[in-house]
């Protein structure tokens, strides 16, 4: 039986963001509560702010104000002196984030690419470091491509190579910023369904997509996210489904008419 | 005309003195010219700008000079402003150094700036500190990209030493013409003086392509 109470995993409160010096605005103070086991989908219209919020949970981004807790720890927050971000660094470690673009180290062959942060951050044995990675690849059917180079790999290959690193670490929390976007349609599915099969784990996540297929399928509670606040916020069948903002609406129809 | 190369054979030992030399001084200025444009490259970036301005200055300085000049310069007017003695080889050395250290410190800040912000992203989401993040992820991708342009330079410092014999530093060039004028045989000697910078230099630009394909289908950068 699930639990009627349990403490947030992540716990944003009132984060503000600007960039040229406060002349645009990306987050207007984004509250935003998530529990263990959530999957959190983010979607909205480009430059709403999505990413950006991505960005600033990876510790990516320096905030103007507000904090976050992760866990019931002080996370990240605006440090008394301005322009100044405190991150708790043995936090950010407990949380994994894979890209649209990749970004795969490309002078380092894949099993390379999954030891490197696991053998250098925790000082793991690098014949152990080995094994974990090769049992994930196999996983993630790419068990034949451990000693390829990322320019060897199709973009569906990279990404879930990305994903194997990024796990490697035993995060506690994965970010998954536009992950399908820069794919051949045709790869799409094989991303897809490798962030499912981690869904199916009960690993919490938190995920920005325009793939609206996607977000339905994988999403246990769907955010809408406009001119840098959150417009609405529910399961998926409602946000999705039968929005009741107007803007959710308006956003919805287009893109699904988009889709069709 | 009636060409006759076996003169040269007399000449042999003298020959191989002048390449010996030739190839001494281009192998130490490649290695002191190299890591000093990977220091200068790194300075050309720096956010102090006292850094950036006499390392800017410097680069422009030697690219935008003959290499010619900055010889005789280091060989006559340094001694004179600092009133020590040089030896020629250790003045040669100097002028190369400097002049190789020049061109590959723009060839190392392309090289760093070819490098994305997402890499740096990756590095972030990781965990890797800062020291792993130089020598593991920016070192290694900073070189193999510069590898190429890399060995251009060396081929071009291979050939542009053949300079020296003007300040009267006996390698092969300068052995090369006084063999020349004092056997007045100015084709058989200086063709082969030719065919010698040609056999070595050629394979090396060779060698450049194929390296650079190796590289970009590997890495695909």
């Amino acid at each position: 039986m699930a639990m009627s109470f349990s403490l947030p995993l992540v716990k944003m409160q009132a984060l503000h963001k600007s960039y040229a010096d406060g002349a645009i605005q990306v987050l207007k103070g984004i509250d935003i509560e998530m529990k263990p086991g959530e999957r959190v989908v983010v979607i909205g219209p480009s430059g709403g702010g999505k990413s950006t919020l991505l960005r600033v949970m990876m510790g990516l981004e320096k905030i103007d104000s507000g904090s976050v807790t992760f866990d019931g720890k002080p996370y990240i927050s605006s440090g008394v002196k301005e322009s100044k971000t405190v991150i708790d660094m043995s936090v950010r470690r407990s949380i994994g984030m894979v890209f649209q673009h990749y970004t795969l180290f490309p002078h380092l062959n894949v099993l390379q690419n999954l030891t490197l942060a696991p053998c250098k951050v925790r000082g793991e044995a690098k014949a152990k470091a080995q094994d974990r990675a090769q049992t994930l690849l196999e996983r993630f059917g790419l068990g034949a491509k451990a000693k390829a180079y990322p320019a060897q790999l199709s973009g569906g290959q990279k990404q879930r190579v990305a994903i194997a690193r990024a796990l490697m670490l035993d995060p506690k929390l994965m970010l998954f910023d536009e992950v399908t976007s820069a794919l051949d349609p045709e790869l799409v599915g094989e991303v897809e369904q490798v962030i499912l099969q981690l869904a199916a784990q009960n690993m919490p996540m938190m995920i920005v997509t325009h793939d609206m297929w996607f977000a339905r399928n994988i999403a246990s509670r769907v955010i809408f996210c406009a001119g840098g606040v959150v417009v609405e916020d529910g399961p998926p069948e409602q946000v999705l489904g039968s929005p009741k903002e107007e803007r959710t609406k308006e956003f919805i129809d287009r893109v699904f008419h988009i889709n069709q | 005309m009636e060409l006759d190369f076996s003169i040269l054979s007399k000449f042999q030992y003298a020959l191989r003195l002048g390449l010996w030399t030739t190839l001494k001084l281009t192998v130490i200025c490649i290695v002191l010219g190299c890591a000093l444009g990977f220091a200068v490259g790194l300075a050309r970036t720096s956010r102090n700008i006292a850094v950036r301005a006499v390392s800017s200055a410097y680069v422009e300085f030697f690219r935008g000079t003959p290499v010619l000049v900055q010889l005789f310069w280091i060989f006559f007017c340094l001694p004179l402003m600092l009133g020590v003695e040089l030896s020629n080889f250790t003045s040669g050395v100097v002028a190369l150094t400097l002049y190789m250290g020049a061109i590959t410190s723009e060839t190392f800040r392309a090289s760093l700036k070819s490098i994305g912000p997402e890499q740096f992203d990756a590095c972030v989401a990781l965990g890797l500190p800062r020291n792993v993040q130089v020598i593991n992820v920016v070192l290694p991708q900073a070189v193999l990209r510069a590898i190429p342009t890399l060995l251009s330079n060396c081929v071009s410092l291979f050939k542009e030493s053949a300079l020296v014999s003007a300040v009267g530093m006996a390698d092969l060039m300068f052995v090369g013409q006084n063999i020349s004028n004092n056997t007045a045989r100015p084709v058989e000697v200086l063709t082969v003086v030719a065919l010698i910078y040609f056999v070595i230099a050629f394979p090396l630009t060779r060698a450049v392509s194929v390296i650079e394909a190796r590289i970009l289908r590997k890495l695909a950068i």
